[in-house]
């Protein structure tokens, strides 16, 4: 996957903000804890409080994208269905038969019309509008919009995996900023218990 | 998920490319679970072609072979001969086994993948870490 940079706009030093080619920011990886608490002056409450809310936009912006992947594994195949008509239709184009069909005219209402082949169509382009296309060019169209909404959800598909990889690493930083949190206090607890000793 | 226990603690540092190691593994098992309900679906879906093109052939033998079906295309049924329905079933058909290769093949390099990713977690993490399906 290739990543592209963007300057940070704000003031605070030259720390880039890297994202993947749709513009969807990368979460730092903490690799020294210890390091990373001494460089922030917040406490580890504020910082867990940060990673989480980092966690939680991620997982809001997953479930958009979950539906739009939704939305698109139910346009894929209604797109190929159509097509798979266009392509009868050319195919019997050239015959002067008429095609006996059994269509819906309602919801579980069917009838049986009698069709003579035909060399246009109309498709439904959405908002109300229905043009006539000929045959060849409603097959063209509607296989452009095909590869379009394949290609749509390949990205949406590798966006998701992307965001799952940063929720992870956020997680991972939650998990081992916690974990030192507790060794440092249970440290600071035997020392205490000695220094008693000793008085 | 389990406490550590204090004697078990594993000193192991998470590095970034360990942690690059997780996320990969992470996105290969999402990645395989979404081939796995895919094929589960093409597979059902070619059984059925499989029922239907017995039933079909089973008519033809019968000697119906100018007999009109009503076979869907999109949302319509549609009257076709025997011959033509067969025909198509059978095109359906080798569309389909080319997908379900085609995911096979898909779920066996994932499997490879995350096998190999395994073998390096569980070496460092020992039992740290949990990469099995519940």
């Amino acid at each position: 996957m290739s990543t592209r940079q963007i300057e940070k706009s704000s003031s605070d030093s030259s720390e880039e903000v890297v994202t993947n080619p749709r513009g969807i920011p990368k979460v730092q990886f903490v690799e020294n804890v210890e390091e990373y608490m001494s460089k922030t002056s917040s406490t580890i409450e504020v910082t867990l409080g940060k990673f989480q809310e980092t966690v939680a936009k991620y997982k809001f912006m997953e479930l958009n994208y979950t539906n739009r992947k939704k939305g698109l594994e139910l346009k894929i195949p209604e797109i190929k269905k159509t097509l798979t008509v266009v392509e009868f239709l050319i195919s019997t184009q050239d015959s002067d038969e008429s095609i006996e069909t059994t269509f819906e005219l309602n919801d579980t209402l069917w009838a049986a019309a009698k069709i003579k082949s035909t060399k246009t169509v109309y498709l439904w382009l959405g908002a109300n509008v229905m043009l006539e296309y000929e045959l060849q060019e409603a097959k063209e169209l509607l296989e452009t919009k095909l590869t379009t909404a394949q290609n749509t959800l390949n990205c949406v598909v590798e966006d998701l995996e992307f965001m799952r990889e940063q929720i992870t690493t956020m997680e991972v930083n939650i998990a081992r900023v916690y974990n030192w949190d507790v060794k440092r206090r249970r440290v600071a607890k035997t020392t205490e218990k000695k220094l008693d000793m000793v008085e | 998920m389990r406490m550590i226990n204090q004697d078990e603690e594993v000193e192991a540092e998470v590095t970034w490319e360990d942690q690059q190691n997780i996320n990969s593994f992470s996105k290969l098992n999402v990645k395989f679970s979404d081939i796995e309900e895919r094929y589960g679906e093409k597979k059902q879906e070619d059984e059925y072609l499989d029922d239907l093109l017995q039933e079909l052939e089973q008519q033809e033998l019968l000697g119906d072979e100018g007999e009109l079906v009503r076979y869907k295309i999109g949302d319509a049924f549609i009257s076709i001969t025997l011959e033509d329905a067969v025909q198509r079933t059978k095109r359906e058909k080798e569309f389909l086994s080319e997908e379900l290769k085609k995911l096979r093949n898909g779920m066996d390099s994932l499997t490879t993948e995350m096998e190999k990713l395994k073998v390096l977690l569980y070496g460092k993490f020992g039992k740290a870490i949990n990469l099995e399906k519940d």
